[in-house]
């Protein structure tokens, strides 16, 4: 027995020993478990129990300078039913009253309210309202416990297609999109982003954050109670540089025109701020926002997208002789006035290069204001190819001007170093097309905008910015975003500008750009027809004004895309953008502009 | 039998500290059961079942306590037959619920006989065992128990009632190491239940993963031990295998008897066959336990559900907890068999990582006391049922937390004390009534 005895001891310890390891094993995991993983666990629990009803915050608007809201927000109402089990005449006399305002048949809705009221589960019961419908809604909603009308806010764009290409416009994300992003930011598979221009690019700026019900919900889906009505963050404003009215004008001007098809762009010469940047066709970026209600036709799914001022490229024609007369006035090889006999032909030897009327003798200034090629022909054979090819790089022709809009083109130099480099030769004939903007030159209007502005801010060739700062809607806090940069000083002779302003006056005041003459004003301008081998020629038109006495304050860039000619079809476009700009203007400088907003900022 | 009328007046009769362990883990689960079943349907049912079930349980404590615990080892045998009728019964005149016959419903309860059993197993066991007296080292003894109990084992999977064997094979192999048994004996028997085992779980995960077909180990492995004429074929093998360990080892000139190396062999195709018949038996339930055990997190929504759940539950509590009656996880449903399995996962999360730890503590208070009312016990067969309801306890918590901490399969076994179970309660507290009965008339002070 005692032998037995000692055994049953050291077993016994065994077991003990045993029991003590398990547990100290069991122990440690739950450590694991319920201290070191706590947080990941806690926050699967949180995900467990709560079902939001998003509520979509409203987007930061956006601002022209002169302050007229351009995109802004408009509210829009869900409604969702949350009342549980109820009974069935309940829901009949619910499914009466609400199915004429919900645009919707009432065995659908009485469908809906019978599942929610079966599972016990959140049901959207319509959602994208409208207004219209609301105050009707928000009355019924006090009779009936468990209906909810959830308020939430949908893009609206008061004036349409204004300024479409600038504001861009939202769209949905696909899956593998919204993956990408940064889960920090809050976005919903459902929710909407800015697809193109200021609206993608500003979209961290213009979001905000999203409020929502918090709903507890057990196992299986069913609402228990409501936890929380967190109210959303609106996104911050932004604010363009563009003139609401000079935009208007150059977009009613397009229309307008023959074509309907075509750009205009404004720059302030003064620091590369866009004014405006209009660009036909273009869209109207509310289609991509309905209210279900209200049943759009399911028309335009499909839009314009091509941004012509940026992305159309087409020979800058006669405009381009403003570059041929710097290249000459700089070379000191020409007296301006000398008179050259035009004949409407040029005898370039092997060939006759024609001029598009018969101007008989002229000088510098009567070539320059009826746009006589015969007199560039000649200057430019005088002064060769290389000249002209230098004060196109002096203007930053062939390059992007930089604009923070994507699928910017780059247009094309064309000079005898470009032909030296693929290894071609370089004819008279080039040299002779290259003087009159014609042969395989290509700009884009916005880059034919900036070498307006440069012209007429004697050399400085800004980057064009359109967004002036962005205020958050939280804070009241102002983030200078715009910046005025110049990516290059075209180092002309002081004289070269001032005969180039000269010359272009006059063809405002004697030439071929008379439409643009405004009384008061300084206007210069160039005419341009482009020739175009595939159909009816393009108009072109650039200016610059100033009010007498003054440094000019807008330069404008119209095209007109198959509109015959310069004067006739691109030429009125910038009248009504000149004048829209000047109108008001009188009364408030920017820099009176400038000084309004400070104090605006100092009262906030 | 020694005779053990040797109390002295002055003696303690109650071992205060399992006392006071017990009482402590009644109440902590008085409440936790509460808090679970706060938001259910049958609140009041359940809560007041276990409050009826907490005076009948204090009842059987004092009747444990109250009778010389060596009563069971002088009726053994009218305690074996009052099983054998109790489960007879109930497979005649029980009711069926969720799958199982394994309920007498009475007027105001009902019960569980297979929770009764189980206590009666382990006391038959240690009286059969204490009756082998000096024969317990030969081999026969492990046979002649296995016979006994087979009848008991059969009629609780006639209902079936998987947790009831689950829980009380491990004490009895507890007690049979305590006896004294040869340990190889008790290898053998873990072996025959670790082959069995074996081949279920490997052919349920070859089933989870067909690929697993593209090895030609695994596809001669599982058309070996699946397909009728080549089950003899993987006994031959078995066999070679035995005869030639068994002359390896001869010559290295280490001689061991032959015999053991013909029972190893036999209890491989023991086990095997074991295997196919549990895997034959096996319902897809049960089935998709075991997947979800090798594989937690394939399917969430599905087999793993239930074990994740807990354990989110779990470590939402953190350290303190959320405190009584304000568990997410388990007020809105999202942990299964909140009352009764998975309650260790409802004091988690309401009671935290102190609450686990502090059930844990009073668990291994009690292992401690039970062996050590073992130690002081007055006759081997106090030694023995203690033994044996160390094993069922030590089973219990180690079953119920190795589920909640995913070392072990979900087996459906309640936790004693805190999971709410009328007959579970009642056992359990009447085992420890036994236990202190055997410390009442310890030999040691």
């Amino acid at each position: 027995m005692a032998v037995t005895k000692i055994l049953f001891n050291a077993r016994l310890k065994i077991m003990m020993a045993l029991a003590a390891v398990a547990g100290g094993i069991i122990a440690l995991r739950l450590i694991d478990i319920q201290v070191l993983r706590h947080n990941d666990y806690l926050q699967m629990a949180e995900r467990n129990r709560t079902q939001v009803i998003y509520q979509t915050a409203p987007r930061g608007r956006v601002f022209t300078a002169d302050g007229i809201t351009v995109a802004s927000n408009a509210p829009s109402f869900s409604l969702y039913y949350l009342g549980g089990q109820q009974e069935s005449d309940y829901l009949e006399h619910l499914t009466r009253d609400f199915a004429p305002h919900l645009q919707v048949e009432p065995a659908v809705l009485s469908a809906k309210l019978r599942s929610g009221a079966t599972s016990g589960k959140a049901v959207l019961l319509a959602e994208n309202l409208s207004t219209k419908s609301m105050v009707a809604l928000q009355e019924l909603q006090l009779y009936y416990p468990g209906i909810y009308l959830i308020e939430e806010t949908k893009r609206n764009y008061p004036y349409g297609d204004f300024a479409s290409h600038l504001l861009g416009y939202l769209g949905s994300m696909d899956e593998r999109e919204w993956r990408k992003r940064d889960p920090k930011l809050g976005y919903r598979l459902s929710s909407k982003i800015g697809k193109s221009g200021v609206e993608k690019k500003f979209e961290n700026d213009l979001k905000g954050k999203d409020g929502g019900v918090y709903l507890e919900v057990d196992y299986r889906g069913r609402v228990k109670s409501i936890i929380e009505d967190k109210k959303w963050a609106a996104g911050s404003d932004v604010y363009l540089t563009i003139d609401f009215d000079v935009q208007k004008a150059a977009e009613e001007g397009l229309k307008k025109s023959s074509t309907g098809r075509g750009a205009v762009v404004a720059l302030d010469p003064r620091n590369g701020a866009v004014l405006a940047l209009a660009s036909a066709p273009a869209y109207d970026p509310n289609i991509f926002v309905p209210y279900s209600d209200l049943m759009p036709e399911n028309s335009a799914k499909k839009i314009n997208e091509y941004n012509l001022a940026i992305q159309g490229i087409y020979p800058p024609a006669s405009t381009f002789k403003i570059i041929t007369a710097a290249a000459a006035l700089e070379s000191g090889k020409i007296d301006t006035e000398r008179k050259i006999n035009c004949t409407g032909r040029y005898n370039a030897g092997s060939r006759y290069f024609k001029c598009w009327g018969k101007h008989g003798p002229v000088d510098f200034w009567e070539g320059m204001a009826h746009s006589c090629d015969v007199y560039f022909y000649t200057i430019a054979s005088l002064i060769g190819a290389a000249p002209i090819e230098r004060v196109q790089r002096l203007f930053m022709f062939g390059r992007p001007t930089g604009i923070d809009l994507p699928g910017e083109k780059s247009g094309n130099l064309y000079g005898p170093t470009r032909r030296a480099r693929n290894k071609t030769y370089w004819f008279i004939g080039d040299t002779l097309n290259l003087s009159i903007g014609q042969g395989e030159l290509l700009v884009t209007p916005i880059k034919l905008a900036q070498f307006a502005a440069a012209i007429a801010s004697r050399g400085n060739v800004y980057r064009p910015y359109y967004v002036d700062k962005v205020v958050s809607n939280q804070t009241g806090k102002t983030q200078q975003v715009g910046q005025s940069e110049v990516l290059q000083y075209a180092a002309l002779k002081p004289e070269t500008y001032d005969m180039l302003f000269k010359a272009l006056k006059h063809t405002v005041d004697n030439g071929t750009a008379r439409r643009v003459k405004i009384k008061g004003l300084d206007v210069y301008a160039k005419t341009g027809t482009a020739q175009n081998p595939h159909g009816a020629d393009h108009g072109w038109f650039m200016a610059f004004a100033a009010r007498p006495g003054e440094e000019p304050s807008i330069a404008v860039a119209v095209f007109v895309e198959f509109g015959e000619s310069g004067s006739a079809a691109a030429g009125p476009i910038a009248h009504e953008v000149l004048e829209a700009y000047f109108k008001q203007k009188n009364a408030r400088t920017s820099l009176d502009h400038e000084a309004l907003l400070a104090e605006g900022g100092a009262h906030a | 039998m020694p005779d053990m009328k040797q109390m002295s007046p002055g003696r303690r009769r109650f071992d205060f500290i399992l006392l006071g362990a017990m009482i402590g883990l009644v109440i902590f689960g008085a409440l936790c059961i509460m808090s679970a079943v706060n938001s259910i349907s049958f609140t009041n049912s359940v809560v007041r079942t276990h409050l009826i079930a907490l005076p009948i349980g204090a009842l059987a404590f004092f009747a444990g306590w109250s009778f010389n615990y060596q009563i069971y080892d002088e009726q053994w045998k009218a305690l074996y037959g009052f099983i054998l009728l109790l489960l007879i019964g109930v497979l005649l005149f029980g009711s069926y619920q969720r799958g199982s016959r394994s309920w007498f419903v009475l007027p105001f309860f009902s019960m569980q006989p297979s929770e009764i059993c189980r206590v009666c197993t382990i006391l038959v066991a240690a009286a059969f065992l204490d009756r082998r007296g000096r024969r317990i080292r030969e081999v026969s003894s492990v046979f002649y128990l296995g016979i006994l109990l087979i009848p008991i084992f059969g009629l609780i999977m006639m209902q079936p009632d998987f947790s009831s064997v689950v829980v009380t094979l491990p004490a009895l192999l507890v007690l049979l190491y305590c006896t004294g048994v040869n340990v190889f004996y008790l290898t053998l028997v873990a072996l025959l239940a670790g082959v069995a085992g074996f081949f279920t779980i490997s052919w349920t995960y070859i089933y989870l993963h067909p690929e697993l077909m593209d090895y030609t180990v695994v596809r001669i492995f599982h058309e070996l031990s699946h397909n009728g004429w080549y089950i003899a074929g993987f006994s031959v093998i078995v066999a070679v295998l035995g005869y030639v360990t068994w002359w390896l080892f001869k010559q290295f000139r280490v001689y061991l008897p032959s015999f053991y190396f013909v029972l190893a062999s036999l209890v491989v195709l023991a086990g095997l066959f074991g295997g196919m018949f549990v895997d034959h038996q096996m319902k897809p339930h049960q089935r998709k336990r075991v997947e979800a055990f090798l594989a937690p997190r394939s399917d969430p929504r599905g087999a793993g559900y239930n074990i994740l759940q807990a354990q989110i539950a779990m470590g939402a509590g953190g350290i303190a907890g959320k405190g009584l009656f304000s568990g997410t996880q388990s007020r809105l449903g999202f942990v299964p068999e909140r009352h009764t399995d998975f309650i260790l996962a409802v004091v988690g999360e309401e009671l935290g990582l102190l609450g686990t730890l502090c059930v844990l503590g009073l668990y291994l208070l009690i292992l401690w006391r039970i062996i050590a009312v073992a130690y002081m016990s007055g006759d081997r067969y106090g030694y023995l049922v203690c033994a044996g309801i160390f094993g069922m306890f030590f089973t219990y918590m180690l079953v119920n937390y190795g589920m909640l901490i995913g070392i072990v399969p979900v087996a459906g076994i309640p936790l004693p004390f805190i999971s709410y179970g009328g007959s579970n309660l009642v056992s359990s507290l009447w085992a420890l009534g036994v236990v202190q009965s055997v410390y009442a008339h310890r030999l040691r002070a």
